[in-house]
């Protein structure tokens, strides 16, 4: 940790026109480290998934910036776009949205195709706990389990940033305990930078850095000193 | 690494293999049966068109009265005229020569008589001699004494010599003077002084026939005529469709297409001209693709007349008159029907001429480039592609519409997968390449094994169908281009570019489009009020509103559904329709076209037949526009248009207006093919000639038997420079009895028409069956797919409100009653536009084929088509039913795609 990872500057997003226009990001600043845990906390309505997908570059602002390792996202093409996803971003949604007709394995190689130094699928299986499902189709998974593989997806492109939207959003309790620790796992494990974003308070806990969001704007930008792991959190 | 998606298409094809398949048979039923047809027709006439070169058909044949001499067909050989008028006055003079030498003897033994008697009177007289008797003893003693010295004097004499000489010069200057005169009728009739006249250098055959009777059954009553040539024949030669020419004298190798309509196998014995033969061949000559007897006979006829081949000794043996025929190929091969008409003309002038001058005569001179025998079955064939051309293109826009549907269908289904791998880095173009491989490998798996059965069973079928209705030669598939691209080319660029637009253009939205199924473009913001129904009702009518885009797509799909069912119903009602109305398209119940207007004396043909009335008649060439619908098969040429003469008050065509001021009334026939009214102005040109005329339309007559142009007569003789007394045959509401048969070219009576016709059904008939349970089967399996789509698109919801605990029967008319309101109500109107869609096709394609007629359904037929649509969708109701019961109630639930 230490180095600059993710800049976010005066970032303003809105929906709507006239009256029904709706700020949802008012001018946002901030900065991520490399390696960081960071937490997106807000409620709903806050702007922290339009934030996430911007930083995604799979929606853009109206003004101000976002800059990954120096490299500003609005000056990026289309196709720079894409690439950068490809090269730098794992995404894990809320919902899985894992391909049906393929098996846990090859859903994770999907992930693996994209990335020039993806890691061992085999390994990240058996990191997530899966080995004994790798070739179960996703209807034949429960919910954590699916989630799972779509972290495992997203994680096996060793990407330099691992966004998560809301990923325990659609879980139980326990289950989003294990997940949450499996994210924390890859965190330690490989080193990637987490952006989060949740409206569960108690995760915060378990973050380097958190950031509360209200209104569109930064209300908080906190390190954590007293980190947690995952597994002792409650709520 | 692998693209791990690649790994889903085997997995979907099976997932998802019973739309597929549909969509494979689909493929495959469509492209067989074209391809079958198109390839049998191009393997058909290829086989023709190398038989044509093969068998060495003839470029055209005459007959002779008498075997020609070798000088003779040295003569006409070279193509040149012979000097017929040096040959009448060498045959003049030595006539005159003949006359005036017995002239001169008769006169000078007058003259000489007269001198001898003279002088013995003159003696007698002087020597008182009165009694008469007396002195005709003295005259006679005196012939007898110097008749002969005087005679010799006489001739000896200068004065008889110049007026010997003088006789002669008179009569060969009158021989001249006759030759000259009777000369130019001859040479204007044959227009044998044609300035532009080129020899046509030709290779003459012996091809010498015989006709026989011929009793298949050996029963002693005469079945047919039988023409018989010689199997040594080096032209005009056959090809065998089973089993091999003659070599013993009992022998005989019959016509296929004859021995089939009679039922004659080879093995049998047939009576030929009384002599009984075994058949040990059923051959097709390449001048006899169809049976007809006369080039003048309307139709062919393959019962009554036979064409047969015996070995050389055994042709000696029939008894019947030989037929001194000869067929000729001309040296320098001319390639257009301009060019093959001025050889053709060349060449008369030559034969005329030669078999004059060497006493023979020709009874009969055929080119071969207007011979029936063996053209009629070429242009049937060239021209049948159309029906196959119709269903081709109707069928390739449905598959371009259920690709469509269904990719469209697939990626707002895949939503949510396609937003996660567009956020995880995938590219547009790795998406669209995954999307349409599933598409790319249905097609072409349904293209390969329809091209396989196209150029086999379906090919079998075509070519079966042809030989129902000719004698053609065997054939062989061919590799059809037309086939290829009309039916594989162009379905798989189409269905390649269809779903290339539809998944780049559902792609171009972003990601998060995708992850939120924000995939419609604009958005209704409010919702519709509904009347105060009950609550199951107002939910259909939501069910109704939010799937408007399925329903449309549902419409559409009925719509080609109707527009099959319309082809299906209405090709078969439309020639059966023709084939009806054709007699009452008769201007008369007899029309008799004669070979000449005169007879061989130069007499008009005339007859006592008060209800017959002269007309003129001559064939003239429309010029179509030339539109990318005429490349290929079936384009035909231009249009051939039939112009009449008709006389002023005529019984038969009334025309209301003289047509002097390059007026002329056309039919309604060619008002409808080619869009015309009065007014407009349209060109003809003349086929074998460099003539052009032009028209304006005066009105329209009713006549849908023909494309046709009405003239007055005298308008008519003057544009085409007719002399007064001329004209082509009668009108007549009775048989006319006393014309000879020898001056009548053909007579149409109504039978003539409906012959035709029911030839039509009879080679058209069963491609029109093989089309209709193809599009039958077609139609049920695009309106599966389409009720299909409708379920699955609702799948969601119908799971949904089964966990409420809705009833499958609830469920069921929640869903499925909508789409039979929709169907059932658009059935009809859906019908409508299919019918004037095909109406609009049919149309586009008769404009290649030359005449016209309308395309028409029964009212059965419109009853039909709506029912068979109906009972269709029943059925696919109950599958949609049993469908919704399948539907797990975890649909909802999971959280999978």
């Amino acid at each position: 940790m230490g180095k600059e990872c993710l800049e976010i500057k005066d970032l303003k997003k809105s929906f709507g026109t006239g009256e029904a226009r709706q700020d949802v990001l008012r001018g946002m600043n901030f900065t991520v480290e490399k390696g960081e845990f960071c937490v997106l906390l807000g409620p709903s309505g806050s702007g922290k998934s339009t934030l996430l997908n911007i930083i995604g570059g799979i929606d853009t602002p109206d003004d101000g910036f976002v800059s990954i390792n120096g490299d500003k996202l609005e000056e990026m093409s289309e196709k720079e776009l894409t690439m950068y996803r490809r090269k730098h971003l794992g995404y894990v949604f809320q919902m899985y949205n894992l391909i049906p007709n393929l098996n846990v394995k090859e859903n994770i190689e999907v992930g693996a195709y994209l990335s020039d130094n993806p890691l061992d699928v085999e390994e990240v299986i058996t990191t997530l706990g899966l080995q004994d499902h790798k070739y179960k189709y996703p209807n034949q998974l429960s919910g954590g389990q699916q989630q799972r593989v779509s972290i495992g997806r997203a994680v096996v492109k060793n990407p330099d940033i691992l966004l998560c939207d809301e990923p325990t959003g659609a879980l139980d309790y326990k289950t989003s305990k294990e997940i949450l620790a499996l994210i924390e796992d890859c965190n330690k494990k490989y080193g990637n930078t987490v952006i989060m974003v949740t409206h569960n308070e108690a995760i915060k806990n378990m973050a380097d850095h958190v950031i509360k969001l209200r209104d569109g704007v930064v209300r908080h930008n906190d390190m954590n000193e007293n980190k947690i792991p995952a597994s002792d959190l409650e709520w | 690494m692998r693209n791990p998606l690649i790994k889903r298409i085997p997995r979907e094809l099976k997932t998802d293999w019973h739309k597929y398949l549909v969509i494979i048979i689909f493929m495959v039923v469509m492209i067989s049966v074209i391809s079958g047809m198109y390839v049998g027709h191009d393997s058909m006439l290829s086989a023709v068109y190398s038989g044509r070169e093969e068998l060495n058909l003839e470029d055209g044949s005459f007959e002779l009265s008498k075997k020609a001499s070798p000088e003779l067909i040295e003569n006409i050989s070279t193509g040149e005229k012979a000097d017929v008028r040096a040959y009448y006055i060498e045959k003049g003079n030595k006539e005159a020569d003949k006359k005036v030498a017995e002239a001169i003897e008769e006169k000078l033994n007058e003259q000489v008589t007269q001198a001898i008697e003279d002088g013995v009177r003159a003696q007698c007289a002087a020597y008182g001699i009165t009694d008469e008797d007396m002195i005709k003893q003295q005259i006679d003693a005196a012939m007898e004494a110097s008749f002969d010295d005087a005679i010799k004097e006489a001739k000896d004499s200068d004065d008889y010599k110049k007026a010997v000489e003088d006789a002669y010069n008179q009569a060969h200057d009158e021989v001249i003077k006759k030759v000259d005169e009777e000369w130019d009728e001859v040479a204007d009739r044959y227009n044998l002084n044609d300035a532009d006249f080129v020899p046509a250098p030709v290779t003459i055959y012996e091809h010498f026939y015989r006709e026989e009777a011929e009793d298949n059954n050996n029963d002693g009553i005469e079945d047919a005529t039988i023409r018989i040539y010689k199997s040594d024949s080096e032209i005009d030669k056959a090809s065998f469709n089973e089993g091999r020419a003659p070599v013993s004298d009992n022998e005989i190798a019959i016509d296929r297409m004859h021995a089939d309509n009679v039922g004659v196998k080879i093995g049998d014995t047939i009576t030929v001209g009384g002599k009984e033969f075994e058949v040990v061949g059923l051959l097709s000559y390449v001048n006899y693709l169809t049976l007809h007897e006369s080039n003048t006979d309307l139709m062919f006829d393959a019962f009554g007349f036979d064409v047969a081949m015996v070995t050389p000794e055994a042709f000696t043996k029939l008894t019947s008159r030989i037929h001194y025929s000869y067929a000729f190929i001309y040296v320098d091969n001319p390639e257009t029907k301009i060019e093959k008409a001025d050889a053709s003309e060349n060449f008369l002038k030559s034969l005329i001429t030669q078999t004059l001058v060497q006493d023979n005569e020709i009874k009969d001179y055929l080119p071969e480039y207007l011979r029936q025998a063996s053209n009629f079955a070429v242009s049937d064939i060239e021209g049948d592609s159309v029906g196959a051309s119709i269903l081709c293109y109707i069928l390739i826009g449905v598959i371009a519409f259920i690709f469509a549907i269904i990719i469209s269908n697939t990626i707002d289904k895949e939503a949510s997968v396609i937003g996660t791998l567009r956020a995880s880095g995938y590219s547009r173009t790795e998406l669209v390449i995954h999307y349409m491989s599933m598409p790319v490998i249905v097609t072409i798996i349904g293209a390969v094994i329809g091209n396989i059965l196209g150029y086999t069973a379906f090919k079998n079928l075509a070519v079966y169908m042809y030989y129902n209705s000719y004698s053609l030669p065997t054939c062989q598939a061919v590799w059809s281009n037309a086939a290829l691209v009309k039916t594989t080319i162009i379905p798989l660029m189409l269905m390649f570019f269809i779903n290339l637009f539809v998944i780049v253009r559902k792609l171009q939205l972003s990601p998060l489009k995708f992850l939120r199924h924000d995939l419609v473009k604009t958005k209704r913001t409010k919702a519709r009020r509904l009347p105060r129904w009950s609550f199951i009702r107002r939910f259909r009518l939501r069910i109704l509103f939010q799937n408007m885009p399925n329903y449309l797509i549902l419409i559409f799909g009925v719509i080609l559904v109707e527009l099959m069912l319309c082809f299906a119903f209405g090709l078969p009602d439309s020639l059966d329709h023709y084939a009806k109305e054709a007699p009452n398209m008769m201007f008369a119940q007899y029309q008799y076209m004669l070979m000449d207007y005169q007879d061989e004396d130069g007499e008009i043909i005339d007859t006592s037949e008060e209800t017959a009335e002269r007309f003129n008649m001559t064939e003239l060439l429309y010029p179509k526009k030339k539109s990318t619908f005429r490349e290929g098969m079936g384009s035909g040429g231009d249009e051939s248009v039939t112009v009449y003469g008709i006389k002023n008050g005529s019984e038969y065509i009334t025309l209301d207006k003289e047509t002097n001021n390059g007026g002329a009334y056309i039919s309604t026939a060619f008002a409808k093919k080619f869009g015309l009214s009065e007014g407009d102005t349209i060109p003809l040109n003349a086929e074998y000639e460099n003539k052009s005329y032009e028209f304006s339309v005066t009105g329209i007559i009713d006549y849908d038997g023909g494309i046709a142009v009405f003239l007055d007569s005298d308008s008519f003789k003057d544009i085409f420079d007719v002399a007064d007394d001329e004209f082509s045959g009668y009108f007549s509401r009775n048989e006319i009895t006393d014309i000879d048969e020898q001056y009548i070219a053909t007579v149409i009576t109504s039978e003539d028409i409906t012959k035709v016709t029911t030839q039509l059904m009879h080679s058209f008939g069963m491609f029109v069956d093989v089309f209709k349970y193809a599009l039958i089967v077609l139609a049920a399996s695009l309106i599966y797919l389409l009720a299909k789509i409708i379920i699955e698109r609702n799948e969601h919801s119908i799971s949904m409100v089964k966990i409420l605990g809705f009833m499958n029967g609830e469920i069921g008319s929640l869903y499925i009653v909508p789409t039979a309101i929709v169907v059932v109500l658009f059935s009809i109107i859906s019908f409508g536009a299919g019918y004037y869609l095909m109406i609009w096709i049919f149309h586009a394609f008769m404009l290649q084929m030359d005449g016209y007629f309308g395309f028409y359904m029964s009212v059965s037929s419109m009853i039909l088509s709506i029912l068979y649509l109906l009972i269709g969708y029943s059925f696919v109701s109950l599958m949609d039913y049993l469908r919704i019961k399948r539907i797990p109630l975890d649909v909802a639930l999971k959280n999978i795609e």
